[in-house]
C-alpha cells in the first residue's frame, strides 16, 4: 500500500489525479476503522493532514468557507456562535478524541446516512466545494449525497471546503441513540429558522438511504409560523410538522432500531426542536422577515 | 472518600490506594501479549462464518506455501492430538455432553468457531495465511430459539445426540424437606402472578482480550495465559492432553479483567498448546476484540417463567420457577452449573414456604455461554425482585412494605431458607433504612406522585432491589452434592524472610481486584509488620502451587481465611522461639502489634522479625523445633457467605422517546467487615455499572442465520461514564460469622443488585400507562414499544 503525503492542495489534487483509487485520509476516524476491519484494501492512502489550506476557515462574502479538514473540536470552539446547529451536532460526535481528529470533510466523504454533520448542513443550505486538477465546482448539499455511503465526487476530486451562511435565526439538533456518548444515531434531526426570509430548513439523519431534507414539512411550517409575532405555536402546528418530517423519512429496520421507531422518534424530535427554536425566536434577537 | 497515606492504627479498614495500580494503570507490566520468546511464532485462527455447517473440505496447503508461514493445521490435522475441552459440572447423571474439540473437525456449530490455525514468523504473515485456506461448508439448519429447539422434530445442533436438551435439573422444597409443596400453594393461592422474563445474552468485555503463549522447549511446557484460573487450567491441560501434570506450568501474568469470561479452558489455549507441541516452538495467540466478541463464552441468556403466590395482605406463599438456559453450542467449564447456582437465590431474602425450581439446558447454534459476573445469581435476583414489585402493584401496596413483610428479620438469623441454605447473618432492616434515607425515598415518591398527577411527559420511577447473594464459593461438600468436579477450598502460604520481610503466596488469581493490597493489609495487621514489607505472589503454578483461583466473590471470603490461618500458624510457631529467647514460659507470653511479650513486663519482647532471624541462624533454638517460621494453610469453608443490601434507583423516563435517564442511584451494601473501603467502593461502582449495562444498554444479538450482529463496541453498547449517574454509596457492617475477619465478598454484589433496581424503576415510571414489563435492555425503542403495546 502506497502512502502519499502531499504538503499543498495543488500536490494533493495532482496526486489524486494520478492515483484515483488512493483513499484520502483526513482524521482517519472512518478510514482506519475500515482498514482495521479489512473492509477495504486500497492501493494507496492519500494523507491530507499535511495540507494546511484544508484546515483553515474564513468568511467569504456573506458566507463562511470552512476547510474540509477543520476538526469538530474547532467547529465547536471557533464557530459555535455562528453555526450553532452544526456545533450542537458536532458535540454529539464520538468522544473528545474523535472530535479532535474527525472532520466534517471526512463525514461528507463517508456520506453515511448517520453522519451527524449532515442534518445541520442540510438545514442551512450548505454548499460543498470540491476540486480536481480539472478545476473546482460547488455542489449544493442536497445534491451531494447520491446513495448509501455514496457521494457526488468524481474519482479525481477532493472535498476542499463547505460554504454555509452564519445562522440568521435559531438552530437546533437532536439525536436519539442507545447511549449518550460514542453512539451511532438511531435517527437525528436538525432545524434552522431563517426569519429574515421567512423560511425553514430541516435535515433528517439515519432515516433514509441518504441524509435528506423534509421539504413538505419546511413549506408547511414556513407558511404556518406567525413570523412577526411572539405567539406560542399551537399543538396542531407542531404535531403536523412532526408528522411531515416523519413522512419524509424512508427508514429501515436494523439492529439499532426499527423503521417504526425511527419515524416516531423523528416526529418527536421535530416537534421538540421546533418548540425550542420558536421559543428562542420569540425571545428576540433575530431579524424578522418583512 | 478521602484517601490517607499516613500509617493507620490498623491496616484493615484503611482506604489504601492499591499498590498494584501504578503498573496496571500505566500498562507497564507483563501482560501475556507483551511476552516475546526467542523463535516464537504467531498464531492466527480461522473461524467459521457459518452458524451450522459440515466442513466438506478444508485445505490448509496453500497457507503453508506462503512466506513466513511455518505451519498450518486444520481440525482434521490435529484430530488425533485433541480431546474435548472439559466441562467440570455435569449437573445431572444423564446430562447430554457433546464433545467440544478446540478446532472443529467435521462440523461447525456457531459462527466464530475455530476451524484452522496458522503459525508464522509474524502476525501479519499468519493473517495472510488464513486467507489462503480453502474451506467448503455444507450448510445445515440453524437452531437459535430455545423454545423452538425443544419442540418435537426440531432441527438439531448435535444430530448424534438426538435432542437439543442437555439436562433438566430440579429442586423441590417438598422433596428436599426444606419447605412445602408448590402445587398446593398454586392451588389455593389468593393471588397468583405469572411472568416470563428474558435475560438477554451478554458478552464479557474485559479490557484485555484473551492471549496465550505456550513454550514447549524447556523441561516442562510453560503456558502463559490471560486467565482467571491458572491452577484449574494446568490440571485441565494435563487431563486433556496427556501431558503429565508436573510437566505443565501455567502462569497468569497480570490479567486485564475477566468478569467470568476468563474462567474458562479455552479452545485458543489448547490450540496453542497442540501447535506448540507439534512443531516444538513457542507460539503466541492474542485475539482481536472482534474475535473475542464472537469466540469468548457469553453470559446470561435465559428465559425465566416464574409464578409467585401470596395472600391478599402481601404475604408470599409460594414460588415456582421454570428456566430455559441457553448453553450455546457446547458446554464450557461450568456452563450447566451457572443457572443451577441461581436455584438457591430465587427465594432471596424472603421467607417463602414452598419453592420449586426446574432448569432445562438447551443447545443452540450460538457461542457457548458460561460464567459472567454473578453467574446465576443476577438472573435469580432479577426475577424475584421484579415479581415482588409486580405483587406490590397487584395489591396496591408500597413495594418496600411487601418486602418488609416477607423478609427474614434480623432477629431470625441464622435462618435456613426454603432452598436449603443457612444464611448465617444479615440485617435487611438496617441496610434498607440507611438506603431509603440516603436516597430520599419519601421525597422522590412525592415527586413521582406530582408528575403522575400532572401527566408529565417525563415520568419518574423508583426501583428497589433488596438483594442477597451467596459468596465464598464454596464448601466442597456442597459442590460435591451438586456434582461439581472439584472442591472449593483455598490456600495461602506465609513466609517470614530472615530480614523480617514477608512473602505471601495465594492460590487466588487476581485480575484487577486488588488482592495484593488487601492481602498485604491483612498480613500487616496479623503479623504486626509494615504494609510495605509484604509481597503477595500469585498466578504462577510454580510459586503458587495450590489454589482454586478467582471467581464467585470467593477470594477474600475463602482465600482470605486461609491467609489468616497461615498467619496464625506463623504467630504460633514464633511463640516457642520468642519464649526461648525471652527465657520465659510460653504460658506467660502474649502477642500484640507483632511482638510476643511477657505479660506484665511490656519492655521485654521479641518481634516476629527477630524470631525469623533466630530461625534463620538457628544457633540457639529450643530443642526439637524445625528451623522455619513459614506456614501453609488451606481452608474449606463450612458455609457460603451472604452479602446483602438495598439498592434504590430513580429513573426519569421520557414517555415520548423512551429515553431513560437515571436520576439518582443509592446503594447500601453489607459485605461484612471491610478490609479496604476504597477497593470495596471500586467493586461496587464497577458492579453497578455492569448491572446497569444489562438493564439499559448491552445485548448480544444474532440474526436469523446465526451471525453476531453486535460484534463490535459500536453495536454492543457498553456504557461509559457519560451514561451513568453518580452513585451514592454507603454500607452497613454485619460481620460474616464464618470468616475470621467477618468479611463476605463484594465482587459481584453491584451487578446482582443493580439490574432489577433499574428495570423496576423504568417499569414503575410507566405503570400509570399500563406497562408492567420492559424487555432488557430498556433502550429508548424497547421502552417506547412497551408503551405502545400497553396502549393497544
Ligand atoms: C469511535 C468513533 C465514534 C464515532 N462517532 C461518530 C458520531 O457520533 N457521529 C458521526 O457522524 N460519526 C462518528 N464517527 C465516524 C467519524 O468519526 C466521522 O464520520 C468523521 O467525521 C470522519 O472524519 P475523518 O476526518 O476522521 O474522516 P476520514 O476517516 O479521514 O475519512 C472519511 C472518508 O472521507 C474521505 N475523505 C476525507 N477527507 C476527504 C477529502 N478532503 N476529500 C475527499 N474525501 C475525503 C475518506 O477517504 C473517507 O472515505 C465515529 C467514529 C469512531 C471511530
Amino acid at each position: 500500500m502506497d502512502f502519499l503525503r502531499p504538503a499543498t492542495l495543488t500536490d494533493a489534487l495532482a496526486a489524486k489525479a494520478e492515483h484515483p483509487d488512493a483513499v484520502p485520509v483526513a482524521g482517519g476516524t472512518d478510514v482506519l476503522v475500515e482498514l482495521n476491519f479489512d473492509r477495504r484494501r486500497p492501493p494507496a492512502l492519500l494523507d491530507l493532514t499535511g495540507v494546511a489550506e484544508l484546515a483553515e476557515w474564513a468568511p467569504d462574502g456573506d458566507v463562511l468557507r470552512i476547510g474540509a479538514g477543520v476538526p469538530y473540536s474547532r467547529i465547536i470552539g471557533e464557530l459555535g456562535s455562528r453555526l450553532p446547529g452544526l456545533a450542537l451536532a458536532s458535540r454529539t460526535v464520538g468522544s473528545p478524541q474523535i472530535r479532535n481528529r474527525g472532520t466534517v470533510g471526512g463525514n461528507l466523504g463517508s456520506a453515511s446516512p448517520a453522519g451527524d454533520a449532515h442534518p445541520p448542513l442540510l438545514a442551512s443550505d450548505a454548499v460543498v466545494e470540491v476540486a480536481s486538477i480539472r478545476g473546482a465546482r460547488q455542489i449544493p448539499i442536497t445534491e451531494f449525497f447520491t446513495g448509501v455511503k455514496r457521494n457526488a465526487l468524481a474519482p479525481d476530486e477532493l472535498i476542499t471546503a463547505f460554504r454555509v451562511a452564519p445562522a440568521d435565526g435559531p438552530q437546533q439538533f437532536a439525536k436519539v441513540g442507545t447511549r449518550n456518548a460514542m453512539v451511532i444515531a438511531v435517527c437525528s434531526f436538525a432545524i434552522a429558522l431563517h426569519p429574515s426570509r421567512c423560511a425553514v430548513g430541516t435535515g433528517v439523519g439515519s432515516a433514509a438511504p441518504t441524509p435528506r431534507r423534509a421539504p413538505a414539512a419546511e413549506e408547511f411550517l414556513a407558511g404556518e409560523l406567525p413570523w412577526g409575532s411572539r405567539r406560542r405555536l399551537s399543538d396542531a402546528v407542531t404535531r403536523r410538522f412532526g408528522e411531515l418530517v416523519a413522512s419524509a423519512a424512508a427508514p429501515i429496520d436494523d439492529v439499532r432500531g426499527t423503521a417504526d421507531y425511527r419515524r416516531h422518534a423523528l416526529s418527536v424530535m421535530a416537534r421538540r426542536t421546533l418548540t425550542w427554536v420558536w421559543q428562542e425566536h420569540c425571545e428576540g434577537g433575530w431579524p424578522a422577515c418583512a | 472518600m478521602t484517601v490517607t497515606e499516613e500509617r493507620p492504627a490498623a491496616e484493615v479498614g484503611h482506604a489504601r490506594r492499591r499498590k498494584e495500580d501504578a503498573r496496571l494503570i500505566t500498562g507497564r507490566t507483563m501482560w501475556t501479549d507483551n511476552i516475546t520468546l526467542p523463535g516464537m511464532l504467531h498464531l492466527a485462527i480461522l473461524r467459521s462464518p457459518m452458524a451450522h455447517a459440515r466442513i466438506a473440505t478444508i485445505d490448509v496447503g496453500p497457507a503453508r506455501e506462503l512466506p513466513g508461514v511455518i505451519a498450518a493445521f486444520s481440525g482434521r490435522d490435529l484430530a488425533e492430538d485433541m480431546a474435548s475441552l472439559p466441562c467440570a459440572w455435569p449437573v445431572t447423571e444423564d446430562m447430554v455432553h457433546p464433545d467440544h474439540l478446540p478446532l472443529a473437525v467435521d462440523e461447525v456449530r456457531h459462527t466464530g468457531e475455530a476451524v484452522a490455525v496458522v503459525a508464522a514468523r509474524d502476525r501479519a504473515s499468519a493473517l495472510d495465511g488464513l486467507e489462503a485456506i480453502e474451506v467448503d461448508y455444507d450448510e445445515l439448519p440453524v437452531v437459535l430459539d430455545m423454545e423452538a429447539a425443544l419442540a418435537d422434530g426440531a432441527d438439531l445442533v448435535h444430530a448424534d445426540k438426538g435432542t437439543n436438551k442437555s439436562f433438566t435439573w430440579v429442586f423441590d422444597s417438598a422433596e428436599a424437606g426444606s419447605g412445602g409443596n408448590v402445587a398446593d400453594a398454586l392451588d389455593g393461592a389468593e393471588v397468583k402472578l405469572s411472568r416470563r422474563y428474558v435475560q438477554q445474552r451478554l458478552i464479557p468485555a474485559y479490557m484485555e482480550p484473551r492471549s496465550v503463549v505456550v513454550d514447549p522447549t524447556g523441561d516442562v511446557f510453560t503456558v502463559w495465559s490471560a486467565t482467571q484460573i491458572p491452577h484449574i487450567l494446568r490440571l485441565m491441560i494435563a487431563m486433556t492432553t496427556g501431558t503429565p501434570e508436573h510437566k505443565v506450568r501455567v502462569v497468569a501474568p497480570d490479567v486485564g479483567g475477566g468478569f467470568g469470561g476468563k474462567l474458562q479452558v479455552t479452545p485458543e489455549e489448547l490450540i496453542a498448546f497442540h501447535v506448540a507441541r507439534r512443531i516444538g516452538k513457542p507460539v503466541k495467540h492474542t485475539e482481536t476484540r472482534s474475535e473475542s466478541m464472537q469466540a469468548t463464552h457469553h453470559g446470561r441468556d435465559q428465559i425465566q417463567f416464574i409464578d409467585l403466590t401470596a395472600r391478599r395482605d402481601g404475604t408470599v406463599t409460594g414460588l415456582n420457577v421454570r428456566l430455559l438456559a441457553n448453553m450455546g453450542a457446547y458446554l464450557g467449564l461450568v456452563t450447566p452449573g451457572v443457572p443451577i447456582l441461581g436455584a438457591f437465590m430465587y427465594n432471596a431474602i424472603y421467607k417463602i414456604p414452598a419453592y420449586r425450581f426446574e432448569c432445562t439446558g438447551v443447545f443452540t447454534n450460538t457461542a457457548w455461554t458460561d460464567a459472567y459476573r454473578g453467574a446465576g445469581r443476577p438472573e435469580a435476583t432479577y426475577a424475584i425482585e421484579r415479581i415482588v414489585d409486580e405483587l406490590a402493584a397487584e395489591l396496591g401496596l408500597d413495594p418496600m412494605e411487601v418486602r418488609r413483610k416477607n423478609w427474614i428479620n434480623h432477629d431470625e438469623f441464622p435462618f435456613t431458607t426454603v432452598a436449603g441454605l443457612t444464611y448465617d447473618s444479615g440485617n435487611y432492616e438496617a441496610a434498607t433504612d440507611k438506603a431509603t434515607q440516603l436516597f430520599g425515598y419519601d421525597e422522590l415518591r412525592r415527586e413521582q406522585a406530582a408528575r403522575r398527577e400532572s401527566g408529565d411527559l417525563v415520568q419518574l420511577g423508583i426501583g428497589i432491589s433488596t438483594y442477597t447473594e451467596m459468596c465464598g464459593l464454596a464448601p466442597s461438600r456442597v459442590l460435591g452434592a451438586l456434582r461439581y468436579g472439584a472442591g472449593g477450598w483455598e490456600s495461602a502460604t506465609v513466609r517470614v524472610l530472615p530480614t523480617g520481610k514477608v512473602e505471601v503466596v495465594t492460590g487466588t488469581s487476581p485480575h484487577g481486584q486488588g488482592h495484593e493490597t488487601a492481602w498485604s493489609q491483612i498480613v500487616a495487621d496479623q503479623l504486626g509488620v509494615p504494609f510495605e514489607d509484604v509481597e503477595v505472589l500469585h498466578g504462577d503454578t510454580r510459586t503458587s502451587v495450590r489454589g482454586l483461583d478467582t471467581y464467585g466473590s470467593r477470594s477474600l471470603a475463602v482465600g482470605g481465611t486461609a491467609l489468616v490461618k497461615a498467619c496464625q500458624k506463623v504467630i504460633k510457631n514464633a511463640k516457642r522461639i520468642a519464649a526461648h529467647m525471652l527465657e520465659a514460659s510460653e504460658d506467660d507470653l502474649e502477642f500484640a502489634d507483632g511482638t510476643w511479650r511477657v505479660r506484665g513486663t511490656p519492655d521485654a519482647g521479641k518481634t516476629i522479625a527477630e524470631c525469623a532471624l533466630a530461625v534463620f541462624t538457628s544457633h540457639d533454638l529450643p530443642d526439637g523445633i524445625e528451623p522455619n517460621l513459614d506456614a501453609d494453610a488451606t481452608h474449606d469453608p463450612e458455609n457460603f457467605s451472604f452479602p446483602h443490601g438495598t439498592h434504590l434507583c430513580a429513573a426519569e423516563v421520557d414517555t415520548e422517546t423512551g429515553w431513560v435517564n437515571i436520576r439518582k442511584y443509592a446503594a447500601v451494601d453489607d459485605v461484612g467487615r471491610v478490609i479496604n473501603p476504597l477497593i470495596v467502593e471500586g467493586q461496587v461502582h464497577g458492579g453497578i455499572a455492569q448491572g446497569v449495562a444489562q438493564a439499559l444498554f448491552e445485548e448480544a444479538v444474532y440474526d436469523e442465520s446465526g451471525n453476531l450482529m453486535t460484534g463490535t463496541f459500536v453495536d454492543y453498547t457498553v456504557p461509559s461514564a457519560a451514561d451513568l449517574p453518580a452513585f451514592d454509596t454507603d454500607r452497613t457492617e454485619t460481620p460474616a460469622t464464618g470468616h475470621p475477619l467477618g468479611a463476605k465478598g463484594v465482587g459481584e454484589a453491584g451487578t446482582i443488585a443493580s439490574t432489577p433496581a433499574v428495570v423496576n424503576a423504568v417499569v414503575d415510571a410507566l405503570r400509570p400507562l399500563g406497562v408492567n414489563d420492559v424487555r432488557m435492555p430498556c433502550t429508548p425503542e424497547r421502552v417506547w414499544q412497551a408503551i405502545q403495546e400497553a396502549r393497544r
